[in-house]
């Protein structure tokens, strides 16, 4: 067995211990994971980022153009200093300008005209035969949307309809807890399935 | 010494009830989703030797869900002699796409550089996508390994989403939704991913407008592909122990609910 998969077990079962009660060496391992999560990331991003990005192509290509973006970033930095904030206000209007603009087209273009485009499918088949899922599909958005219409009280078929919405968020937030569930399970039976194999060689 | 609590018990029998099932070692008779079948769909009719794009967009937390997925699909799509080109857009996801890339390539006998490649992180993940959109040259360089991209074999006359049969997204988030809104939308690129079952449900109506070509969703997902492959992984092992864990947790709020009513109807005695 290799060094790694010991610390691997060992780390496992410290997290593992947390589920009797908090204890020294449940933190120890949580303290370690965190840390080395982060210093996995600021290593990655140093190298990727700040080195690949702006040092190399600044420094050692003479792209000066870079001075731009490098003197923003650093601006965000004002934002420690009482005297100097504002200053931040000015990479963080860029970001928001440049970001809104590149998000909003290919955003609305997703999330709302592709997915009203299928909320609007034929409720008849080619062959002749009503596509249920279709008819689910659009009385389900209808009816959920009614219920996130509050210009008008809910009453009387209105509030009906809206009623009947909450039952298609109910059943979206039960299949979304559902497989929350389902996701949880299969974190702890990969680990499970590391101890029993790998770590106490138990199961093939 | 602490007492053990009823909680306690719980998780004792969550436990052993998982270990007893591994320790058979009994596979569950899975039959794919539609959604699974479309993946395997998807890269079985590529032609030979077509080159799909795979981003690891996943933290290592969720590895013990998305190793299997990925797995198989990497598995497949290798048998079928297709060329991988493999990236992260997660810092995470970075070591852990190339392990299991370098892996499954060595399962097949496959050579870096010719028959897949791995570019590593990018930050930025919309600049990114919108970036390889235009140049994936540009984009990456260099390799995950320092390697000029020019001085890779499988590299070379792929320069942007067009000479690419899709991305497939290994997702623990929403991630994937970043393809679909700036790959698929302004590219025209095809999506497909593997993802963790909590985002099963996110994906749902991206998958149902065609935004998504194909989804294998969790363990379960994992389990129908290897279904469909023929090949037996950490999906198939672990589906007894799913099924079983769930009845488990099913059967304790049965339980729970049968208790609060009588304790309920005893109040009101």
């Amino acid at each position: 067995m290799d060094i790694s998969t010991i610390v691997a077990g060992l780390l496992t079962m410290a997290i593992l211990s947390f589920l009797y009660r908090d204890n020294p060496v449940y933190k120890m391992a949580e303290s370690l994971l965190i840390g080395v999560s982060i210093g996995y990331t600021l290593v990655i991003v140093w190298t990727t980022t700040i080195v690949d990005l702006m040092i190399l192509p600044l420094f050692a290509e003479g792209k000066l153009g870079l001075i731009i973006p490098l003197i923003l970033g650093l601006l965000m930095f004002s934002r420690f200093h009482p005297k100097t904030a504002s200053l931040s206000k000015l990479p963080i209007a860029v970001m928001i300008g440049s970001g809104a603009g590149v998000a909003i087209p290919v955003m609305l273009e997703a999330r709302t005209l592709k997915q009203i485009s299928a909320t609007v499918n034929p409720l008849v088949s080619a062959s002749g035969t009503p596509d249920i899922a279709a008819l689910v599909v659009l009385i389900g958005v209808l009816c959920t949307l009614s219920y996130f219409y509050f210009s008008r009280e809910h009453t009387g078929l209105f509030g009906q309809t809206a009623k009947f919405g909450t039952w298609f968020l109910m059943l979206f937030f039960g299949t979304t807890f559902g497989y929350t569930v389902m996701s949880r399970m299969s974190t702890l039976i990969g680990r499970m399935e590391f101890l029993l194999s790998d770590f106490l060689h138990l199961v093939d | 010494m602490k007492r053990i609590e009823s909680r306690h018990w719980i998780f004792i029998g969550l436990f052993l009830l998982i270990a007893a099932v591994m320790l058979l070692g009994v596979e569950l008779n899975i039959n794919p989703s539609s959604e699974t079948q479309k993946m395997y769909d998807y890269i079985e009719n590529l032609p030979p030797g077509s080159t799909l794009m795979i981003s690891f967009d996943h933290e290592a937390s969720s590895l013990p869900e998305i190793r299997p997925v990925a797995l198989a699909i990497l598995r497949h799509a290798f048998s079928k002699g297709h060329k991988l080109v493999g990236l992260a857009l997660f810092a995470e996801g970075t070591v852990i796409g190339y392990r299991l890339m370098d892996r499954v390539a060595t399962e097949y006998g496959l050579e870096y550089g010719r028959d897949y490649a791995y570019l590593g992180f990018k930050p930025q993940y919309i600049a990114a996508i919108l970036s390889m959109g235009e140049s994936i040259q540009e984009t990456f360089p260099e390799d995950y390994l320092g390697r000029s991209i020019d001085e890779i074999p499988l590299m070379n006359g792929i320069y942007n989403y067009d000479q690419i049969g899709g991305v497939i997204s290994i997702a623990d988030g929403s991630l994937t939704t970043h393809w679909m809104e700036y790959g698929a939308a302004r590219y025209n690129v095809d999506i497909l991913a593997g993802v963790t079952a909590a985002m099963v449900t996110t994906y749902d109506p991206y998958l149902a407008s065609n935004q998504m070509q194909a989804l294998v969703g969790g363990l379960r997902g994992a389990a129908e592909y290897e279904r469909l492959t023929g090949r037996r992984g950490g999906g198939s092992r672990g589906m007894l122990a799913q099924t079983t864990s769930h009845l488990y947790v099913l059967l304790l709020i049965l339980l729970g609910n049968i208790a609060f009513i009588r304790s309920r109807r005893k109040g009101n005695n």
